[in-house]
């Protein structure tokens, strides 16, 4: 099973309360960065992390990656700095 | 007319060979006469004609995804040699000539793909292009910004679309983008489907952040006075058309308002007559609007303007060689 299969797979399970798994984003720089469509137009802090949350968090009714990616890239980056 | 008169010019056969270019193979594609070959033959012949014409004005119509397939360099090179003198395109051929002038990328995708998937790595999908959605983003945020600007120093005068494109492109630095070299040249660029496009989310960024009175005025019917007026002061209208729909009537309306119609027209589809739309709707039938003369010199070549202009315009350069320089009309 690849990684689209399995995540696509999870489809019935609740979303973690991350911004990448919030309704109102687009990807800013994928999969770390995600731009706010609530915030941008406020033009404050509208560039957040995927792996934030606020109180305006909605779930995505539609599955992206952006949370999956982010998520293994930070565990990734983690192993390699207890290598260090 | 008689039997004989149908029976006056033979097919001659094809000759090909490894050294040839591209004009010499449209020149075979003459001798043929036949099909697309005989089409498009007779399409690098009207291009020439009307480039060669002193009082013609040529315009051309861009639709369809044209930029982000790779036609973006050959319309800002024909630009740039003054071969085009009037740019009518969509809205969408513009946001995909800005999405690369700040440094995005269109890349080479498959049609045949699960496009749920595209959905989740948000990559969008142009038949066998794909653009990520993050281009997009930036040039929602550059673009608000540089309405902003615009809005500011513009101070509550309405600009048309030829005059927005102009002020855009006044600000790009990307001297292979279609709306800067059309602003260096002075070439006027009509974008009369803008809100169809992502020029629509631009705006709406830029509305949600300011005031009624600071916001950006742009008049859609503006440019109709602006292009009409170009082609009653051209003795001669030329149009080149990639694609169809809004940017092909825009022209045909201009020539029509300005009672004369057409000089010479070439249309590149792949749409068909019968739906009555005007993006596969015969030259003979625009005739019969007073859009094109009848008399005209004129052709549709069927087939994807990817493979077509780019060969038209290689076989039309080739006969006009590295010197020749178009007089303004």
């Amino acid at each position: 099973m690849n990684k689209a299969q399995r995540i696509r797979g999870r489809k019935s399970e609740p979303r973690s309360k991350f911004c990448g798994n919030c309704y109102y984003h687009d990807a800013y720089e994928y999969p770390d960065l995600i731009i706010c469509k609530l915030r941008y137009p406020n033009g404050t802090d509208f560039v957040v992390s995927t792996l934030e949350c606020c109180e305006n968090w909605e779930p995505d009714p539609q599955e992206c990656f952006c949370v999956q990616e982010a998520l293994e890239k930070r565990n990734r980056n983690s192993v390699e700095h207890h290598k260090e | 007319m008689k039997r004989e008169d149908f029976l006056r010019e033979s097919v001659v056969q094809m000759r090909l060979n490894s050294k040839m270019t591209v004009n010499e193979l449209i020149q075979q594609f003459s001798n043929s006469g036949c099909f697309g070959a005989g089409r498009l033959s007779t399409a690098c012949d009207i291009f020439e004609q009307m480039i060669r014409d002193d009082e013609c004005t040529i315009f051309l119509a861009m639709a369809g995804a044209v930029v982000p397939a790779g036609l973006r360099t050959v319309i800002s090179d024909i630009i740039r040699k003054k071969l085009v003198d009037v740019i009518v395109s969509t809205g969408a051929n513009v946001v995909h000539d800005l999405i690369e002038a700040l440094g995005g990328h269109h890349y080479k995708g498959h049609w045949l793909v699960d496009d749920s998937l595209l959905y989740g790595y948000h990559i969008y999908r142009i038949y066998d292009v794909f653009v990520p959605e993050e281009d997009f983003v930036k040039l929602d945020m550059v673009m608000a910004d540089m309405f902003d600007e615009i809005a500011r120093e513009n101070k509550g005068h309405t600009l048309s679309s030829r005059e927005l494109a102009r002020e855009i492109g006044s600000r790009l630095r990307d001297s292979n983008s279609i709306l800067r070299v059309a602003y260096e040249a002075n070439i006027p660029v009509f974008l009369p489907a803008i809100r169809d496009s992502e020029f629509g989310l631009f705006y709406r960024f830029h509305m949600k952040r300011h005031s009624e009175d600071k916001l950006l005025r742009v008049d859609a019917f503006k440019e109709v006075s602006e292009i009409v007026d170009l082609a009653i002061k051209s003795p001669r209208l030329g149009m080149i058309v990639l694609g169809g729909g809004v940017p092909r009537n825009t022209i045909q309306h201009a020539a029509v308002t300005a009672g004369k119609g057409l000089d010479y027209a070439v249309v590149i589809t792949m749409d068909r007559p019968e739906t009555g739309g005007l993006s596969g709707s015969t030259l003979e039938e625009t005739v019969s609007w007073g859009k094109v003369k009848k008399k005209a010199a004129k052709v549709m070549v069927i087939g994807d303007a990817l493979i077509v202009f780019p060969m038209m315009v290689a076989a039309v350069l080739e006969r006009l060689g590295d010197n020749f320089v178009r007089k303004a009309v």
